[in-house]
């Protein structure tokens, strides 16, 4: 059937042609990520699943793909850092500024796998966005999960993005647990200091009935995985995020694939096990 | 069989383009390539076109959508993909075969490309057999029969002294019984056979790609690459686009272009991590592209062996001693 993966979702016929969307709250995380809340003249732009992307544009300078970190009944949450021209002109922007989108793209998390267990996040940086669509998911849903326990760290306090989920939100929701840690601390922080996979190890959450999710630099991921794998968790239990440089995000430009996966449509999320079958070239 | 005697062939062409806009093979400005039929075009019907038949489905740049932007304000408007009835005639088996591969690409996996579909639709493919490959062309080794292909709507032969033709789908044969005046029935006439020489063994050659991702043949294979991205360009199977904006004061139309993996910018990501930073990785998704990835992912070659990109390498990177390359590599070792 015709594009149907986007009409189900509710969007344009086109999928290569953005619709307008509108900047209708600004948050600001840290210098350099502002998250950007987005509806359009007839509300929501689409109903994406936890894990899914959107192309986000501002014409004329350039588009690219972000995951969408959050969703309200009648807007799309963006969590954006400032890298190149694109974002930098996003940030520039005020309330009111009038954008491309299209979407939703991408597999989105496997909710079925996370169903019934209990579920360990664990984010670095901006890292925590897409990870984020996926605990509001949880809370949202909180009957058909077990515990919820986020780990997550940045570089500096001013740089932990989504304070308010962590600091405010999370901690009070049931069964559900957050642990914060930074590179390096200020005056005023008087939380845990010291990397994201040597936090981890330090809590050693136990693998038994549980999937790990972890999205962050791949640095970070690249440590996280091999604590993971010290604690016991199997490939299988491991879920993570892949970003490649991204045009269509449907599978036709030929740009993100890694062997004969397609990030952008079979992707972006993968378990450990479905990256230990493709070719070690991301 | 139903066909033309060739002295009539322009006539028939003229008839045919009055009624759908007709795509030729023909000598273009140095080179040849399919252009739209008018009187005094010079038909290149002896040997395959240096440029495939690829672009009048996905053309080298294509304007997506226009747009507006002033202070907070944006405004879209999609640019139609119509595209009117159009005949393509005389593309070889292999470039038909190649129209399958980007099939596979554009209309299938979740999400069609109406670009491409449109175009697509509305195009009737009369394809034309080879009757003497190229020592090139090694299309049969990969599936393909240079004789023939049940893929085209029509098929046409190249029999001396006329073009036969046969209907091979419901819509050629409206087509052929719509232009039945101008064909006749030449009695005794045939079709006539071809076969490519260059036979290579690619039996397994997928499942023994997807051992040797990591192996050095791709050293070696990638030091003579310029990276100019010819193959990529002239090949009838490669789809992969950028996407691009032209803006003139407030207002713009955005496009795409193709794009080749054989440039360093293709992967590049923000931060300056590029997961193919040098040559190796680059030339090795093009081969495994063709001959592990498609195949894997749609279930037929990628490279339909037309031998375009052979021909044209300003350095003789050459797919099919590849292929034989290979094939001689031992696994065990
Ligand atoms: C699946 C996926 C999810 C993403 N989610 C988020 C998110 O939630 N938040 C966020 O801040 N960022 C996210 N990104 C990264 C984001 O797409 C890039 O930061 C953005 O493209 C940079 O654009 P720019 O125009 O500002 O930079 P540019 O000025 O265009 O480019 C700066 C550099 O970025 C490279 N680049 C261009 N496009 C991309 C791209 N799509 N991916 C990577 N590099 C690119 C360029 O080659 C250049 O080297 C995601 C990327 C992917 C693929
Ligand atoms: S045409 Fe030859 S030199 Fe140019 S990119 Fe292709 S293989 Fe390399
Ligand atoms: S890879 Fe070369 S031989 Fe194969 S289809 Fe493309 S241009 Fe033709
Ligand atoms: S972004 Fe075009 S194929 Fe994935």
């Amino acid at each position: 059937m015709p594009n149907q993966a986007l009409a189900e979702q509710g969007t344009v016929m086109n999928p290569l042609i953005p619709v307008v969307g509108k900047i209708i709250k600004i948050v600001e995380e840290t210098p350099d990520v502002k998250t950007f809340h987005v509806t359009t003249e007839n509300g929501k732009p689409f109903t994406p699943l936890p894990g899914q992307l959107a192309m986000v544009s501002m014409l004329p300078i350039g588009e690219a793909m972000f995951s969408i970190t959050s969703q309200g009944e009648n807007h799309l949450e963006f969590a954006i850092k400032k890298v190149g021209m694109l974002t930098e002109a996003l940030h520039e922007a005020a309330v009111g500024q009038q954008i491309g989108i299209r979407g939703p793209y991408g597999n989105g998390f496997p909710i079925e796998i996370c169903k019934g267990k209990d579920l360990l996040f664990i984010g670095g940086g901006i890292g925590l966005a897409p990870v984020r669509s996926l605990i509001n998911y949880c809370i949202a849903n909180r009957q058909d999960f077990g515990k919820l326990h986020v780990i997550y760290g940045a570089r500096s306090p001013q740089d932990l993005c989504f304070k308010d989920d962590l600091f405010e939100n999370w901690p009070k929701v049931m069964d559900m647990q957050v642990d914060v840690t930074v590179d390096k601390g200020d005056e005023n922080w008087s939380g845990n200091v010291g990397f994201v996979p040597a936090f981890l190890e330090q809590i050693n959450p136990s693998p038994e009935g549980k999937v790990a999710i972890t999205c962050g630099p791949p640095i970070m991921i690249k440590f996280v995985l091999q604590s993971l794998a010290k604690m016991g968790y199997t490939p299988e239990q491991i879920i993570t995020t892949l970003e490649m440089r991204m045009k269509c995000g449907i599978g036709k430009c030929g740009r993100c694939n890694i062997g004969s996966c397609y990030v952008c449509l079979d992707g972006p999320v993968f378990t450990l096990a479905q990256l230990n079958q493709m070719p070690n070239e991301y | 069989m139903l066909g033309v005697k060739k002295n009539n062939l322009n006539n028939f062409l003229e008839k045919i383009s009055s009624g759908y806009q007709l795509f030729v093979p023909a000598e273009v400005e140095g080179t040849t390539r399919f252009t739209a039929y008018q009187a005094g075009v010079q038909l290149a019907l002896e040997r395959n076109t240096v440029v495939p038949p690829k672009e009048l489905f996905f053309p080298q740049t294509e304007h997506m959508y226009c747009y507006k932007a002033h202070k907070q304000e944006a405004a879209v408007e999609e640019i139609a993909a119509a595209c009117e009835p159009r005949v393509l005639f005389g593309a070889r088996p292999c470039d038909v075969q190649s129209l399958a591969v980007l099939d596979d690409v554009f209309l299938t996996k979740g999400y069609e490309d109406l670009f491409y579909k449109n175009k697509r639709e509305n195009t009737l493919v009369i394809a034309l057999g080879c009757r003497k490959p190229e020592p090139t062309c090694f299309c049969s080794s990969l599936g393909v029969d240079p004789s023939g292909t049940e893929l085209a709507d029509v098929m046409a032969w190249d029999a001396g002294e006329a073009l036969v033709f046969e209907a091979k789908s419901d819509k050629g044969k409206k087509f052929l019984e719509e232009n039945s005046a101008q064909l006749e029935d030449l009695a005794g006439v045939t079709q006539p056979t071809a076969e490519c020489t260059m036979v290579l063994q690619v039996e397994g050659l997928t499942a023994k790609l997807q051992k040797m991702f990591e192996h050095s043949l791709w050293n070696e294979i990638c030091k003579k690459c310029l990276n100019c991205g010819t193959c990529t360009y002239l090949c009838p199977t490669c789809h992969c686009f950028d996407i691009q904006g032209k803006t003139r004061g407030e207002s713009g139309v955005k496009f795409r272009c193709w794009d080749s993996c054989m440039y360093q910018e293709y992967t590049l990501m923000a931060g300056g991590h590029n997961p193919r930073p040098s040559k190796k990785e680059r030339v090795r998704q093009r081969f495994l592209h063709k001959l592990q990835y498609i195949p894997e992912r749609y279930g037929k070659w990628g490279c339909v062996g037309c031998g375009r990109c052979v021909v044209k390498c300003p350095v003789n990177v050459d797919i099919t001693r590849i292929i034989k390359q290979i094939g001689e590599v031992s696994l065990d070792a």
